[in-house]
């Protein structure tokens, strides 16, 4: 009795974490659903193209080296992709954007920011890059000009301009834009802590172990202690 | 097993020498614990563990880590990169820091489990008080080092928290400016402070150390308390600490382990509450959060501290609410202990823990009208709770304490 007292204390501190983990950040929209598999090549390969063609114009995802791109097992490019990738940049270099401080500052006012922990480092993480992406719209009050105004951002005044084109597109590129958008996220939230299916595998062989272990010592607590009465 | 060892030569040249015998007999194989203690009395041998892991943890850390406020390219810095390293680079680094960061949260939530045990049983009343009160040092140190540890990332969370925390030191009047500059080592956060947060980060666990020894020492003069906070007299009444106790703590220790892994390898961030959203963002002088909280063991001492207007009263209120602990067991002056056996009292305590709870929630959450009425509420009933303590002996009728277990 005492026992399930404990332990219900504990499990409803760990239900506290998980019950506020889809806090919605501070756009005022309801972020939408990232469709995302972190273990699926093809949809983080594709994510990758669509860092390469479209993000790292200005973004850079220093901690994401390009021999990374052939060693983690999840993107596995060969040697002769990531040669065509990173041109006359070595393999050991982060994927730097060419974009200079100085032209950003020029262009957008500020320099953007590095995507390597982009995920976790905002509320919402992979649902608020999807719906970022998919979230530029024309100013209800006209103040914001268009390119500017998106409905997730933090006080929706965004520097970054609306970069798959989401405002203009045709209804017939609809799904293929959320693709995109999708596997960009995929892939962000892959690269923000690249041995996280490693980590899930193996703590499956942990938890799993730790289980059994506790069962065993918990018979032998239990045996130890049967001629104590009280 | 422990038998079997003790007859081999080599135990008798090693007990020769050191008394080991003696030490083992008293200190474990005939060391007196009640037979009633339930499951809160696991969280001692938790802590301690915990305290193990985070120095293990912390020193494959420090082998890799540079604590160096240097920028480097995209507006990180060199000890922001030194932990992305070992998060990607060093093999296995991302489960000795994951252990590390998440290893901070367990701890302080057993050993304000271990401490709401004290409260409620009663086990900081005579003669155990100066065991309660090297437990007040040991949460001291801890939360001071776990500040300090917090700054080493160099996020952004890391950055502003210390910015606020060192601040508060300007409030003391006359030296509160000279404080501050020592504390930091310059006029802001920077390269300097950081270096000497590293600095105590890594000598405060060594004082937890002596002290949690101390604290050791001291319940092993006075013996456990017991969940009825009787003395127990009569030798039936108590089993040897080891076998029984030694697998009580082994199974306690399994159970909390599979629970700390599943959080490591599955949940590490915890939703933001043991790693931070903003701690992700490199620190930047230049942009403040839009919400600056420390880390939910913090909180209810934070949320005290926010609810008066003047930053002098706040920070005397912050200190004070740690300091009231220290005179816990002159203030409860019941000659009962467990709270089994005092009506009153038990209310009083399950309401202070909740207490502590709301005043968590209120220093984790974005500030408005209404939370600081409740964090203002709350903290009057903090202090109230202390205060009251003398006074229940005059009007709390305790229900007859049993003779023995």
């Amino acid at each position: 009795m005492k026992l399930t007292n404990t332990l219900l204390a504990i499990s409803a501190i760990a239900v506290m974490g998980f019950s506020t983990s889809a806090m919605a950040s501070g756009g005022g929209a309801q972020l939408k659903h990232a469709e995302i598999d972190v273990t699926n090549q093809e949809q983080l390969r594709r994510g990758l193209t669509v860092f390469t063609d479209v993000c790292m114009g200005c973004h850079s995802a220093k901690y994401i080296t390009y021999r990374g791109l052939m060693s983690y097992p999840e993107i596995g490019l060969t040697r002769e992709a990531v040669d065509e990738l990173r041109g006359d940049r070595s393999l050991m270099s982060g994927m730097i954007s060419d974009m200079s401080v100085e032209d950003a500052t020029e262009s957008y006012g500020k320099y953007p920011p590095d995507l390597s922990l982009i995920v976790p480092g905002r509320r919402g993480g992979a649902d608020y890059i999807y719906s970022l992406m998919t979230g530029f719209e024309h100013d209800p009050d006209g103040k914001v000009p268009d390119g500017n105004y998106n409905a997730f951002y933090p006080g929706n005044r965004i520097a970054m301009p609306d970069p798959l084109s989401w405002l203009e597109h045709d209804a017939s590129e609809t799904e293929e834009l959320e693709q995109q958008a999708h596997d960009v996220s995929a892939f962000l939230a892959f690269i923000a802590d690249p041995h996280q299916n490693e980590r899930r595998a193996i703590g499956c062989w942990v938890v799993g172990f730790l289980l059994l272990l506790t069962l065993v010592l918990w018979r032998l607590k239990v045996e130890v202690w049967k001629d104590v009465k009280h | 097993m422990i038998e079997k060892l003790m007859k081999t030569q080599l135990f008798a040249w090693v007990d020769r020498r050191t008394g080991a015998e003696a030490i083992i007999k008293s200190q474990l194989t005939e060391y007196p614990a009640p037979k009633n203690l339930n499951y809160m009395w696991n969280f001692g041998s938790l802590a301690l563990l915990m305290l193990v892991l985070q120095i293990v943890t912390g020193i494959f850390l420090v082998m890799y880590y540079k604590p160096s406020a240097e920028a480097t390219f995209g507006g990180f810095t060199v000890a922001f990169d030194s932990v992305e390293r070992i998060m990607r680079d060093i093999n296995f680094g991302w489960l000795i820091r994951y252990m590390h960061a998440v290893g901070a949260s367990m701890f302080f939530l057993v050993v304000y489990l271990h401490m709401g045990r004290g409260m409620y049983y009663g086990s900081f009343k005579e003669p155990r008080e100066l065991l309660w009160i090297i437990g007040v040092v040991i949460l001291l140190i801890m939360q001071g080092a776990a500040f300090f540890g917090y700054l080493l990332p160099w996020g952004q969370m890391s950055f502003w928290g210390a910015t606020v925390i060192t601040n508060l030191f300007g409030a003391i009047p006359v030296l509160g400016d000279f404080v501050t500059q020592l504390l930091v080592g310059g006029f802001a956060i920077g390269d300097p402070t950081l270096n000497r947060f590293f600095s105590l980060h890594y000598l405060f666990p060594l004082l937890l150390v002596a002290i949690v020894g101390g604290h050791v020492h001291a319940l092993h003069v006075v013996h456990s308390n017991n969940p009825d906070g009787i003395d127990l007299h009569k030798p039936e009444e108590m089993i040897p600490f080891h076998p029984y106790y030694t697998i009580k703590d082994a199974f306690g220790v399994a159970f909390f382990l599979t629970i700390y892994a599943y959080i490591v390898f599955f949940n590490p961030q915890f939703a933001g509450y043991f790693i931070e959203v903003d701690n992700y963002v490199p620190a930047n002088n230049l942009s403040t959060p839009a919400h600056i909280a420390p880390v939910w063991y913090l909180t209810p001492w934070y949320t005290i501290l926010r609810s008066f207007e003047s930053k002098l009263i706040g920070v005397l209120a912050m200190g004070g609410s740690l300091a009231i602990l220290f005179l816990l067991p002159f203030l409860c002056k019941s000659a009962v202990r467990s709270a089994r056996f005092r009506p009153v009292y038990q209310i009083m305590v399950i309401m202070f823990f909740i207490d502590v709870i709301i005043l968590g929630y209120c220093g984790h959450s974005a500030p408005t009208p209404t939370l600081k009425i409740v964090g203002q509420l709350s903290t009057a009933y903090y202090f109230l709770f202390f205060v009251a303590l003398p006074f229940l002996p005059k009007f709390e009728k305790t229900k007859p304490v049993p003779e023995g277990i």
